[in-house]
């Protein structure tokens, strides 16, 4: 009863981690540019992520390695740098866009000047993982963040033709460069490199074993399972609301606009407590991957757990982060923007996290009895043909739309 | 030395041409991109009568529409700006007038909605008015695009 129960937070604290601001954006930019039709791209990112957080659970698990162990092991110290200078700066642009997302939504609940409110949140998550262990930060935004159930709420209240949302689960191709950059977009912001960086470093926090192998892989599917619904949801309720009347959101606080319209104060204030939540989440997550990443590298001690005597560089590396995100939150640059750079960016970054995960997990001497199986290797090989098309893609898209802009 | 001489010629002649293009103010506001401004407009505009129907029948927090308010009325009012300062492609002036005209008229909308947003009346009016503003917004890129509106 008490594993059943520890999986069930495990899966909750997964679940309400999922959405970060660059799903919030892309997920209500692309539903309002292009009503439903891009599901089947949201799908396509949310089985991506279970894919390869399940594999790096599973390392992570069986070897007591995380995944920037596994990239230096693999990849060598020359291309490890290489992964480890891209995945800083992509971690380093969320975190700033996290953060600027965190004032945004306070600035909309307090209409207190932003910039105020990027230095209070900084502040707030400082003091949030010096009190909470490392479990409780991750169930503290977990479950804030399944506010956002308001947005499936909202899409059933809404009553879309359901007929037309299940066409946009079927995939389909344009040639127009918006809709192909929305499918980077959409697909890139389900899987951040940062995800994957705190999972299975978390996984090592949290000292899971083999033993914890069913765990992960209920985690894996199930949480990020509904978390992608949650993700749906924001492209059906954007679709629905914003595609007729030609709404174009470039705001934060237009993402709740659709709950506003259904249930009134009480929905627009869920919905703004479950950003926030998820955006708070995500910005510890991002912080922490960009000082686990440079740890792990350079082989310092790392590790909440450890606390900040016994990790001393790891703790100061993470203040460092977050003071960067901090003056570029800070700078005048619109958080959205950031994210939209970020996510984009990050697609670049992603082979070279992935590569190696998927090397590993599939070594059966490094992992014996828990390498991946055919099902595994199959759909993780797919995966990264697709990572790799859409790396090749996103930057000529970035800039042929103006980075979304048209 | 003749290099130099025909190095600093030909970069004099780049600059110069540069600034006559940019003297000339020809064309640098073409007609697509007045048209891709007047449609911001428009969702401007749509995006602020969900706010004000928000304000309209009670069921918003007031700092969310104030917020919301300043938002979208700084980015009309950069619209307005962007549009005023170009120089229109030839035979679209009156639609470019029309359009820092409306920009004009739903930033000072949204100007309203951000001193009430908490006044139900004013909800409603804006609300009104912002329908009106779309309207025009529509009617000035089917215009451009050569329609009868």
């Amino acid at each position: 009863m008490k594993a059943i129960f520890k999986i069930a937070l495990g899966i909750i604290a997964a679940i309400g981690g999922f959405l970060d601001i660059g799903d919030l954006v892309f997920d209500t930019q692309a539903g309002a540019l292009f009503r439903y039709d891009l599901l089947w791209a949201v799908v396509l990112g949310t089985i991506g992520i279970a894919v390869y957080a399940e594999m790096t659970g599973r390392v992570a698990a069986v070897s007591g390695r995380p995944v920037f162990d596994v990239i230096r092991m693999r990849l060598g110290f020359g291309m490890g740098l290489v992964a480890l200078v891209a995945s800083t700066i992509v971690n380093l642009l969320t975190v700033a866009a996290e953060l600027g997302g965190i004032a945004i939504v306070l600035e909309l609940l307090f209409d207190a000047p932003y910039s105020m409110f990027v230095f209070a949140a900084a502040v707030a998550l400082v003091a949030i993982v010096a009190l909470l262990p490392f479990g409780g930060i991750e169930r503290f935004f977990g479950y804030g963040g399944l506010a956002l159930f308001v947005v499936v709420a909202t899409a059933f209240h809404q009553e879309p033709n359901w007929g037309d949302v299940a066409a946009g689960f079927v995939p389909s191709l344009s040639s127009s460069s918006l809709y192909l950059y929305f499918v980077v977009g959409v697909f890139a912001a389900a899987l951040m490199p940062y995800e994957v960086h705190f999972y299975s470093s978390g996984a090592i926090e949290e000292g899971w074993t083999e033993e914890n192998l069913k765990e992960n892989r209920l985690n894996a599917i199930v949480g990020y399972g509904i978390g992608g619904i949650l993700s749906v949801a924001l492209v059906v309720v954007s679709g629905y609301l914003f595609h007729p009347l030609g709404v174009e959101p470039n705001d934060l606080g237009t993402v709740a606009l659709p709950m506003q319209g259904a249930f009134g104060e009480t929905g627009l204030l869920l919905a703004l407590g479950g950003m926030l939540f998820c955006v708070g989440g995500a910005a510890i997550d991002s912080s922490f991957a960009a000082s686990y990443n440079l740890a792990q590298f350079l082989g310092w001690e790392w590790g909440r757990y450890q606390g900040p005597r016994k990790a001393p560089r790891f703790t100061a590396s993470w203040l460092v982060f977050l003071l960067l995100g901090i003056a570029i939150a800070e700078s005048g640059i619109n958080p959205v923007e950031i994210t939209e750079y970020s996510v984009v960016f990050s697609v670049v970054a992603l082979p070279l996290t992935y590569l190696p995960v998927l090397l590993i997990a599939g070594d059966r001497s490094f992992m014996s009895g828990h390498a991946n199986g055919p099902f595994a290797t199959v759909l993780g090989w797919l995966y990264f043909a697709i990572i790799i098309v859409l790396a090749v893609a996103a930057i000529p898209l970035l800039l042929a739309t103006n980075a979304g802009g048209g | 030395m003749s290099g130099d001489k025909r190095f600093r010629t030909g970069a004099f002649a780049l600059l110069l041409s540069l600034f006559l293009f940019a003297a000339s103010g020809c064309g640098d506001l073409s007609k697509d991109e007045l048209n891709r401004g007047v449609e911001s407009l428009s969702a401007l505009a749509a995006q602020g009568q969900l706010v004000a129907s928000g304000v309209a029948r009670d069921a918003t927090k007031s700092t969310y529409a104030r917020v919301m308010a300043k938002t979208l009325g700084g980015e009309a009012e950069h619209e307005a700006e962007k549009l005023a300062d170009a120089t229109p492609e030839a035979g679209t002036e009156e639609e470019r007038d029309a359009a820092v005209a409306v920009a004009g008229e739903i930033a000072g909308l949204f100007s309203e909605l951000q001193t009430f947003p908490g006044d139900e009346h004013h909800g409603s009016l804006v609300q009104k008015h912002l329908e009106e503003a779309q309207e025009k917004a529509e009617a000035i890129t089917a215009r451009l695009n050569g329609e009868k509106s």
